[in-house]
């Protein structure tokens, strides 16, 4: 009887501590991790298309597209490795060097409006519809990274897993942060005598 | 497990925040033409779901139009990868949907496509399909013909793609691989009753009522991974059993009794896969597809 009880308590007590759950969730964060590197790569990859066909244009602002190049020279010169993801340190830096790259990306895109020519050239507008759907991807990927953190995050730290995670020394993972908190928390000035 | 309750609360407070922000709600699924802003006649949206209805018929994949008033503020494209992922459409298992998105006075539109189409699908031929077929005849106010012809191009990539052949009992009824609770209570209900009586005769009333009360609970936590539901669900089968054999040892004196009677109708869940189109709930939205407007 006393054996039953204590069978059954002990079942109970280790699927309760959570150790299945961390293992679960560490795997499902890092697959989600894998989906942003993935569509980081992606965007990686048709920069340089974009790049040859912008710099087809003459006289097109050199600063601009020089900023595109060194944004993706450094964002792809980043070593990530699993291990980033324990380190907020490097986290920091890839995720700076990708925002970067973001701006340099989309200030090129705007600049590019006022080129009637290579708006209506048809292998710019087909590289800007692949960057767009780039760009959506890797939202839904930092999305989903940032939930399955969070789910691995909360885990840690509430009682009674924390005790487990304690045990293993297991921290919290890094979520993606806004870069800019700053600019986008202040009030947007807006100035009609300007022109 | 109490931490996943904790983020599910979470979640919702999140998305509570979200509809306080204004988001617009994602609409109901009730057909394959979900007309929000009423700008198509009941005939055009009929051809249009009887068009969609027979490609899904013919390769399976679900096709779904959704047409709002507007998306502000969020982006269309945000907006259709929430739409896609809170339906998601497509079949269980493939996962094949697309979801055709129309903001009519914002004058935008995007093709949502599921990840396992984006191969018969890429974003380029989205956007082609969009300029040349679907935006001009928006232009001039044709939004059955443009869809029409949108959807015409669609089903012709989607037939182009080596898809896993539609199952002939019909590829809609994604109803019968959804987890019933109706189906769980009544089975762990009976199921307590016949094992527990069982049980109970073998290891005697206490022991017997002891371990089915485990039981339950370690199958109750594997089913709904909830350690809170099994232990009350292990408790509830424990006390029952251990009433019953009370109740048993009295209706033993006058012989016969109970035998389960009360199981007449059965099964009937009440699962209403009849006339209308449900979600194969099998689609996963990553961000496929391209935007436009007219």
């Amino acid at each position: 009887m006393k054996t039953w009880i204590l069978a059954l308590l002990s079942a109970v007590a280790l699927t309760g501590c959570g150790y299945n759950d961390f293992q679960r969730l560490d795997e499902q964060t890092a697959s989600a991790w894998s989906e942003v590197l993935n569509q980081y790569q992606r965007r990686a990859d048709l920069v340089p298309n974009i790049v040859a066909t912008v710099k087809g244009e003459a006289n097109f602002e050199q600063d601009t597209l020089t900023k595109v190049v060194e944004a993706r020279a450094k964002a792809t010169s980043i070593q990530v490795t699993p291990e980033t993801l324990n380190n907020p340190e490097a986290f920091k830096k890839f995720q700076a060097a990708q925002g970067e790259l973001s701006g340099a990306l989309s200030r090129l895109m705007v600049v590019s409006e006022r080129y009637p020519e290579l708006k209506a050239n048809k292998g710019f507008s087909d590289l800007r519809v692949q960057l767009e759907g780039t760009e959506n991807r890797i939202t839904v990927a930092r999305n989903r990274y940032i939930q399955a953190v969070q789910e691995y995050n909360v885990l840690a730290r509430s009682f009674p897993s924390n005790l487990t995670a304690m045990a293993f020394s297991y921290q919290t993972k890094p979520a993606f942060a806004v870069q800019n908190e700053a600019a986008i928390t202040a009030p947007p000035v807006v100035d009609f005598n300007k022109k | 497990m109490f931490v996943r309750w904790l983020t599910a609360l979470l979640f919702s407070l999140y998305a509570v925040a979200g509809g306080a922000q204004g988001f617009v709600q994602v609409p109901a699924l009730t057909g394959r033409v979900v007309d929000a802003s009423a700008v198509l006649s009941s005939e055009q949206r009929q051809a249009l779901e009887g068009k969609l209805a027979a490609l899904e018929t013919s390769s399976g994949s679900q096709v779904v139009i959704l047409m709002v008033p507007s998306t502000l503020p969020e982006d269309i494209a945000s907006f259709g990868n929430r739409v896609g992922n809170t339906w998601r459409i497509g079949r269980k298992g493939v996962g094949d949907g697309l979801l055709l998105i129309v903001a009519t006075s914002d004058r935008k539109l995007r093709f949502e496509v599921a990840k396992s189409l984006e191969g018969a699908i890429p974003d380029l031929a989205a956007k082609q399909i969009i300029d040349e077929a679907i935006s001009p005849r928006f232009k001039q106010g044709d939004y059955a013909g443009g869809l029409d012809a949108g959807v015409d191009q669609i089903a012709a990539r989607i037939k182009g793609e080596a898809l896993p052949v539609p199952s002939q009992s019909g590829a809609s009824s994604g109803g019968s691989e959804t987890f019933d609770w109706q189906n769980l209570i009544v089975f762990v209900f009976f199921g307590v009753f016949m094992v527990g009586s069982v049980v109970r005769r073998i290891l005697g009333n206490k022991l017997g009522s002891v371990v089915t009360g485990g039981a339950v609970g370690v199958l109750v936590n594997m089913v709904t991974g909830s350690v809170l539901i099994a232990l009350f669900a292990a408790f509830v089968a424990m006390v029952f059993v251990l009433i019953s054999s009370v109740g048993s040892a009295f209706r033993g004196l006058g012989g016969g009794g109970f035998t389960g009677s009360g199981s007449g109708g059965g099964w009937s869940s009440g699962s209403d896969s009849g006339v209308g189109f449900s979600s194969g709930g099998g689609g996963d939205f990553g961000g496929g597809g391209a935007s436009g407007d007219w």
